[in-house]
């Protein structure tokens, strides 16, 4: 069956990003950039630090040129925007932290309204609903009169999305917005982010390092390895195995089964475990992470472990000991290592 | 009518009842003003001056009309108009402690009364007195200032990172500096007098055919800070958030600038150098109205810049005496705790 091809809203066709310099000394941070995101899809852009995250998004939002290639916003070249139309368009969020004081969340909410309001910024009965609309959409109604400078670093950036909601733009761009938050704000940032892509239809492209949430909530990944920009949905960027190019020569892998990240260690030891459930695997988790290897017979390991919770069994060399929590239990095998 | 709409009219309620008393305060300051200096008059003669000149003391109608009226309105054009600079400075560079001459404007005057004071005085032997009387200060400072703005608008046009701006001004403001002390390394006593008299500022110096040029001026400065307030709004996020909502930079830059310059440019010119009211206006400002909007930030700004200056200006007739203290002075000793407190309380992590 063929359906028709969604509209692309953002596509780069062998783009190079970087900073142009005086002739011929542009330094080029990316080349070769081929990707796009279609119109409701929450792009995320993964990479390591230095890879060119902000510089692709800083050319994509029109603060700087790019060094050669094209970038097409809803079919048209950017180069062709004039500040205002591309301000109609696409809206920003930098990784920048606000701190004006006597600021209030509204009067930062409708900046938003920027493009849309006269010359001195009049405030009229459409742009009140839509500030109102933006500051409830990101869970925020009754936060109208707090001071911007007094939020929580989670809140404010809300604020910050609830600006560009108020921007009403078909396409956002974010630069790590969740970068200074903590477990429970990241998932709900990045969970805002894909509520507003799929049910208001508007493209959204961030760039983020944490890619447990990432691969959760975003449609598309732009992936920047150091070759290359892979594209694709996370689950295809796992199974071919794209996924774990991001950690060249480091000690960090993607579990592909787990679909969580492990570190290499070193192992010097080896253990076996006996045992059932949650504790069995978390003892596991806690072997590993003291560089013991985990085997399956306990003729090839060192020692030997009982897991019966909340009591532990270490037999090694013919020694029988008894530990009641983990912490103990890694405390001996610490001695063990040396 | 909608929530969020209730909410801010309550918030602006503040800030236009802040408006309201100080637009009462500044009359009364006005006449206060008016009523001290070294030759005693009273509240009914003023009045009297004022309002039926007729049947005025042709004497008092002289010193009011001559001399205590243009001064007390220099004083409000050069407190509205150091502020509203201080204003814009702070916010397009979003540091608290930049202030009206962040761009180098009042060392470029400083620069052109120094060649006129001490530069024509060494050429010409002597005759500096005629030379530098009044206009010939004036057009002086008002060229060295212009220059200055041009300077500044041309890099500002070629340079896209705002901190450069201000750190080129500044560096532009030393050398300027450093011109002008060798002049006065090698120029004479009297001369030199001139100059830093020159530098301490003086409100009283303006005459009524000298106000006529002034108050156009420095009304085309605030006239242009009143058009900029929704840039003004969007450079508080920075230059980034400013251009990803539309705002044209280069020419939104150029209105802040050319409005700063001219303000500044202006009083430099006719009051000299006068310290610290353009920094501690702006903040008291933000405190009395709880806002960071401009359009309400800058009529406030140009009433309270105005009251500080009056009140500076009382202060230096020091009342009940026949002396008076440099009004530069006073500014600073009324706008340095000011600017200490604004220091400290930054350090709660507040920027503007």
């Amino acid at each position: 069956m063929i359906h028709q091809q969604p509209e692309k809203i953002i596509e780069l066709a062998r783009t190079s990003v970087g900073y142009k310099g005086k002739a011929k000394s542009d330094k080029v941070v990316k080349s070769d950039i081929s990707v796009y995101a279609l119109k409701g899809e929450l792009v995320a852009i993964i990479g390591e630090n230095g890879v060119g995250k902000s510089t692709l998004l800083r050319t994509i939002a029109g603060f700087q040129p790019p060094i050669s290639g094209d970038i097409r916003i809803c079919g048209k070249p950017i180069s062709r925007y004039r500040e205002k139309d591309l301000a109609l368009l696409m809206s920003f969020v930098s990784t920048e932290i606000i701190r004006v004081s006597n600021l209030s969340v509204f009067d930062l909410v409708s900046l938003g309204r920027y493009p849309h309001t006269n010359w001195f910024g009049k405030l009229l009965e459409e742009d009140m609903n839509m500030i109102e609309e933006a500051i409830s959409s990101v869970g925020l109604r009754g936060y109208e009169n707090r001071m911007v400078n007094h939020l929580s670093d989670g809140e404010r950036q809300k604020v910050m999305i609830a600006r560009t909601l108020a921007q009403n733009t078909d396409i956002i761009v974010l630069d790590e917005p969740t970068a200074f938050l903590d477990l429970s704000n990241k998932y709900e940032i990045v969970h805002i982010l894909h509520r507003l892509a799929s049910d208001k239809g508007k493209t959204i492209l961030f760039s983020t390092h944490d890619l447990t949430t990432a691969i959760a909530e975003s449609d598309r990944l732009w992936l920047m390895l150091h070759e290359s920009v892979e594209q694709g949905a996370p689950e295809d960027l796992i199974l071919n195995g794209n996924f774990n190019a991001i950690f060249q020569n480091k000690n960090i892998y993607f579990d592909q089964e787990k679909g969580d990240f492990r570190i290499l260690k070193q192992t010097k030891l080896t253990a076996c475990v006996t045992g059932e459930g949650l504790p069995l695997n978390w003892t596991i988790k806690a072997l590993v992470r003291n560089g013991f290897e985990v085997v399956d017979s306990a003729n090839q390991s060192t020692i030997q472990i009982t897991v019966n919770y909340p009591h532990w069994t270490v037999t090694h060399l013919a020694e029988l000991l008894k530990f009641d929590s983990l912490l103990s239990l890694c405390g001996y095998l610490k001695g063990l290592e040396n | 009518m909608t929530e969020a709409a209730a909410n801010k009219n309550h918030n602006n309620t503040r800030a236009i009842r802040v408006l309201v008393i100080l637009s009462f305060l500044l009359p009364l300051f006005f006449l206060l003003d008016l009523l001290i200096g070294s030759y005693y008059i009273t509240i009914s003669e003023i009045l009297k001056a004022i309002f039926h000149s007729e049947n005025a003391n042709s004497q008092v109608l002289l010193i009011i009309n001559q001399f205590r009226v243009p001064k007390a309105i220099t004083a409000i054009l050069a407190g509205a108009a150091l502020s509203i600079a201080g204003l814009q400075m702070q916010t397009v560079f979003r540091n608290p402690l930049a202030g009206p001459y962040i761009l180098g404007v009042s060392s470029g005057a400083s620069l052109g009364v120094a060649l006129l004071v001490l530069g024509t005085g060494g050429l010409l032997g002597g005759s500096i007195v005629s030379v530098a009387s009044s206009w010939g200060i004036v057009a002086a400072a008002w060229i060295g200032s212009g220059l200055i703005l041009i300077l500044i608008i041309l890099i500002s046009s070629r340079i896209k990172e705002i901190m450069t701006i201000l750190i080129l001004g500044l560096l532009i403001s030393s050398a300027i500096s450093s011109i002008v002390n060798i002049l006065q390394y090698f120029s004479n006593e009297s001369m030199l007098k001139s100059f830093v008299i020159w530098t301490m500022g003086s409100l009283g110096s303006v005459t009524n055919v000298q106000l006529a040029v002034l108050l156009p001026s420095v009304l085309i400065g605030i006239l242009i800070a009143f058009f900029s307030s929704k840039f003004l709004d969007a450079f508080l996020l920075g230059e980034n958030y400013a251009r990803s909502m539309g705002m044209n930079i280069r020419f939104a830059r150029m209105m802040v600038f050319l409005s700063t310059a001219i303000l500044a440019g202006s009083i430099t010119a006719f009051c000299g150098p006068i310290g610290f009211i353009g920094i501690a206006v702006p903040h008291i400002a933000r405190m009395a109205l709880q806002t960071a909007k401009h359009s309400l930030l800058v009529p406030a700004t140009i009433l309270i810049g105005a009251l500080m200056m009056l009140v500076s200006d009382i202060i230096s007739q020091l009342p009940g005496s026949e002396k008076t203290l440099p009004v530069n002075s006073v500014t600073a000793l009324l706008g340095i705790p000011i600017v200490i407190w604004i220091i400290i309380r930054n350090k709660n992590s507040n920027r503007l």
